[in-house]
């Protein structure tokens, strides 16, 4: 096989990209239709043990059902005579003591699944347990309001169910550079050039020929408009951290990318929980801290809203590996600098008060979360994408 | 039978043919030609991998097994579904009995489950290559009776005291009849019905009478102390049934632009016997199978991807978890679907991220490419290893025959090649384009094609 000939006959792209009318009239719309709020997301994938995150360390039942792992007092960053942080967290308290942070406790749904899978669909495509929905949440918001698949970016290589919708699917990238480059591949782009209009009406192949050629637009937009600035702040040295840190480039460059969304795995701790944990509680608050502050540096936090949620959280008693097994309701974490109710959202969860599985019941519906931000912060109309009535909190 | 006809029933109903076997049959008519097919499929091969690590381990531990045995259990495990996955996309591409792999494909999106347990899975997977061709009737009650399925929808939890609808609900809604066909009311009943359909450790089906129902119940109507076999019978005399699987069945093989008067033809044959075989040989026959519109239409999934390239240039991956991370950027990952109703398909396969992996796939795979991947790490995954990944820009490790595709396309001709890569009715400004190619080698000619949009259509 001649590679060589493969790469010389596939021809030298001239340097003029094919795009099609129809698709350039999207950035003339833009900036119309659109505010500058931002939305950054992020997922403690595997379940987060909220219990030992913000801890209940003056509760009986709390420690009765985790002998060996629960979080003691003299270990804790008190926040009030109830409540404590996990050690880890110093740096997000910080942010919290600065009145950046609200923490919503016992956040679910109904019939809560225990399924990683299934639950994170649920997360992600906002649906109840019940229904499965096709496209998810975020998705459906580039459907119905951004139309151009760089209202979302997800900070991976891989486009999750979130940012898929029914017409429209988000761009993921951690690398915009590479994604650019792998889009300029000469052949590709003469394949790209090839096409007509015509083409692109055609039933399934045009729909091909039209993402392609929205992966390439898209990908030049997000590298043009990104490869000026480079954030100089110091991050966490670990995939989290710059994935963070490429966060705050796209939004600190002038992205018109309203939602950001990734995640940190690693938090399925059924087995010797204590020591995972910390790590990873602790690359969560000192690449959030790096985050935010070098947000508000370039002036731009005023306008970001960071949401962190887990699938579920973990049962309240402890299983005998010194880990804790897959639960339901659990906190969500929403940072920025305007919050209309900082700190402790609601109370503590009532450990008196658990499913039959021994669970954490839910109080607030994640649903009502969404369409807070939706309506409240990106000034959406949520009924295309939210189905059912949530009754909005008085978050942002 | 023409050479484009016969590519475009054997990537539908299988997942392509060789260049030399089309060739053969080119000279037989249309019905000597599915007869073949079906004919080839009347056998089943079982598609195994050696387990017998797990048994030394039970054999070694009699009774129950100690936590740290159970988690090495999960770990043989893993490694094993894995290979299992590997084993069956090879399989897809070399089996003769193309039809039926096919339909063991079809069948696992339509019965859906996700399990852990090698041999649970394995069991499932060859149950429903067993009953891919049979009747329907059999193949649900056959998976109702699978430790997969009891698993995955909970029915190993469902007792009369405690009944769990999760099994009917979607034995209803996904497996039978679809949504609105039904009432909460018949998905309790039906739930009632099945309690005590459980299995033991071994995987083995038991019905234990104990926490089964047997008071009356009224489900659709009627009433009696039905079982889950009379509800399920209840549920086949519905019309919409055979209507819902001849829909399915109708999206995946021929178009997902519904033509109700093909569906309703095929149902009026289904509903005869549930005979799944007599269903998908009308549906071959039928000249409408072969409309222009029809030919090339169709999106393929990932694992037609892989699968129809390896029936033109044999490859195979060095490292299996290099396979499964190819699958899983492509976004389809074997024995993982995303839920209980599989994955959607169509357009759905294609994002930006997909249809840019799909394009450079074929330069990657067969001719030493480089692709960027950094795949999200399972739930299981240590932190150190998620940071740990350090994928950007990697070579993987596949070795590809071309001596094959040589020897088989020594004596086509470009244009035949062009039909068989990209399908017969290209358009006019592909045909141009494709026309600019230099003609000096036919692989580095079929790259080229491999790497068109037109190649994720079939």
């Amino acid at each position: 096989m001649k590679r060589r000939t493969f790469i010389k006959s596939s021809g030298l792209a001239s340097g003029v990209l094919f795009v099609p009318n129809f698709l350039k009239a999207h950035d003339q719309l833009w900036p119309s239709i659109l505010g500058h709020k931002k939305l950054v997301i992020i997922q403690l994938a595997g379940g987060n043990d909220g219990l030992n995150t913000i801890v209940p360390y003056t509760n009986d039942v709390y420690f009765k059902n985790r002998v060996s792992i629960a979080q003691k007092k003299q270990d804790l960053l008190l926040l009030n005579d109830e409540i404590g942080f996990h050690a880890s967290l110093s740096k997000f308290k910080n942010l919290f003591d600065d009145g950046y942070v609200t923490i919503m406790n016992s956040v679910g749904y109904p019939n809560p699944v225990r399924s990683h899978f299934r639950s994170t669909d649920i997360w992600q495509t906002a649906s109840s347990s019940k229904e499965i929905l096709k496209t998810g949440w975020v998705g459906r918001y580039l459907d119905s309001v951004a139309k151009d698949p760089v209202g979302a970016i997800e900070v991976d290589d891989m486009l999750s169910m979130m940012l898929k919708g029914e017409k429209i699917n988000g761009i993921a990238t951690k690398n915009a550079k590479l994604l650019y480059n792998t889009t300029r591949e000469p052949y590709f782009a003469k394949v790209l050039e090839s096409s007509q209009d015509k083409h692109l009406n055609e039933h399934n192949l045009g729909y091909l020929y039209k993402t392609a050629i929205d992966a390439k637009s898209s990908a030049a937009y997000i590298f043009e408009k990104t490869k000026v600035y480079k954030s100089t702040w110091e991050y966490p040295k670990n995939a989290f951290g710059k994935q963070l840190k490429t966060v705050s480039e796209f939004i600190n460059s002038g992205l018109k990318t309203q939602i950001y969304y990734t995640s940190l795995s690693g938090f399925d701790t059924h087995a010797n929980q204590i020591n995972a944990q910390k790590r990873l509680l602790s690359t969560y608050s000192e690449a959030i801290s790096a985050f935010v502050n070098d947000l508000k540096h370039m002036g731009t936090f005023k306008d970001t809203v960071i949401l962190t949620f887990s699938e579920f959280g973990r049962r309240v008693k402890q299983n005998a590996a010194n880990g804790t097994d897959h639960g339901a309701a659990n906190a969500v974490f929403l940072m920025g600098e305007n919050l209309k109710s900082p700190g402790m959202y609601n109370a503590p969860p009532s450990l008196m008060d658990l499913d039959e599985n021994g669970d954490i019941t839910y109080e607030i519906d994640f649903r009502q979360i969404y369409s807070s931000l939706l309506d409240k912060w990106l000034q959406t109309n949520t009924t295309e994408i939210i189905s059912g009535n949530f009754e909005p909190l008085n978050l942002v | 039978m023409e050479l484009e006809r016969i590519y475009h029933l054997y990537k539908r109903a299988g997942f392509g043919i060789t260049y030399s076997e089309a060739k053969k049959q080119s000279s037989e008519n249309k019905k000597q030609v599915i007869n073949n097919l079906f004919n080839s499929s009347s056998q089943t091969s079982p598609l195994n991998v050696p387990i017998d690590e797990i048994k030394t381990l039970f054999k070694n531990n009699p009774g129950k097994l100690s936590k740290d045995n159970k988690m090495h259990l999960r770990k043989i495990s893993r490694r094993k579904l894995l290979e299992f996955n590997r084993k069956w996309l090879y399989r897809m591409g070399e089996t003769d009995e193309a039809l039926r792999e096919r339909m063991t494909l079809f069948w696992t999106n339509h019965f859906v489950v996700r399990e852990r347990n090698i041999i649970y899975f394995q069991s499932f997977n060859n149950m429903l290559r067993q009953n891919a061709l049979g009747n329907f009737r059999e193949i649900v009650i056959a998976v109702a009776k699978e430790a997969a399925m009891l698993n995955y929808l909970n029915n190993q939890q469902n007792r009369k005291k405690k009944p769990n609808e999760n099994f009917a609900r979607e034995l209803m809604e996904l497996f039978t009849l679809g949504e609105g066909h039904y009432s909460e009311k018949d998905i309790q009943e039906a739930a009632r019905a099945f309690t005590g359909w459980r299995h033991n450790f071994k995987g083995d089906f038991v019905f234990n009478k104990k926490i089964h129902d047997f008071g009356s119940k009224t489900f659709m109507g009627r009433t009696g102390n039905f079982n889950g076999e009379d509800i399920l019978d209840i549920i086949l005399e519905q019309s919409q049934c055979a209507y819902f699987i001849s829909k399915k069945i109708y999206s995946y093989f021929v178009s997902e632009k519904i033509d109700k008067n093909h569906i309703e033809e095929l149902a009026s044959v289904f509903r005869k016997n549930y005979d799944i075989a007599e269903i998908m040989h009308y549906m071959f026959s039928a000249e409408w199978f072969y409309d222009k519109k029809i030919m090339g239409n169709k999106i393929k999934s990932p694992t037609d991807l892989l699968v129809g390239m390896m029936q033109i240039v044999p490859f195979k991956f060095k490292k299996t978890k290099e396979l499964a991370y190819v699958q899983k950027l492509l976004g389809q990952q074997l024995l993982n679907p995303p839920n209980v109703a599989g994955w959607p398909g169509g357009r759905k396969w294609i994002d930006s991220n997909t249809m840019l992996v799909r394009l450079k796939l074929p330069s990657v795979l067969l001719n030493n490419g480089i692709i960027s991947f950094d795949v999200k790490g399972e739930f299981e995954d240590s932190l150190s290893e998620f940071n740990k990944k350090k994928n950007v820009g990697k070579k993987l490790d596949v070795e590809s025959d071309w001596n094959f595709f040589n020897a088989q396309f020594k004596k086509s001709s470009y244009a035949e090649l062009n039909m068989i890569v990209l399908g017969a009715n290209l358009h006019e400004d592909t045909e141009a384009f494709i026309d600019s190619f230099e003609k000096e080698s036919k692989a580095d000619y079929c790259i080229q094609l491999m790497s068109m949009p037109e190649y994720q259509l079939c």
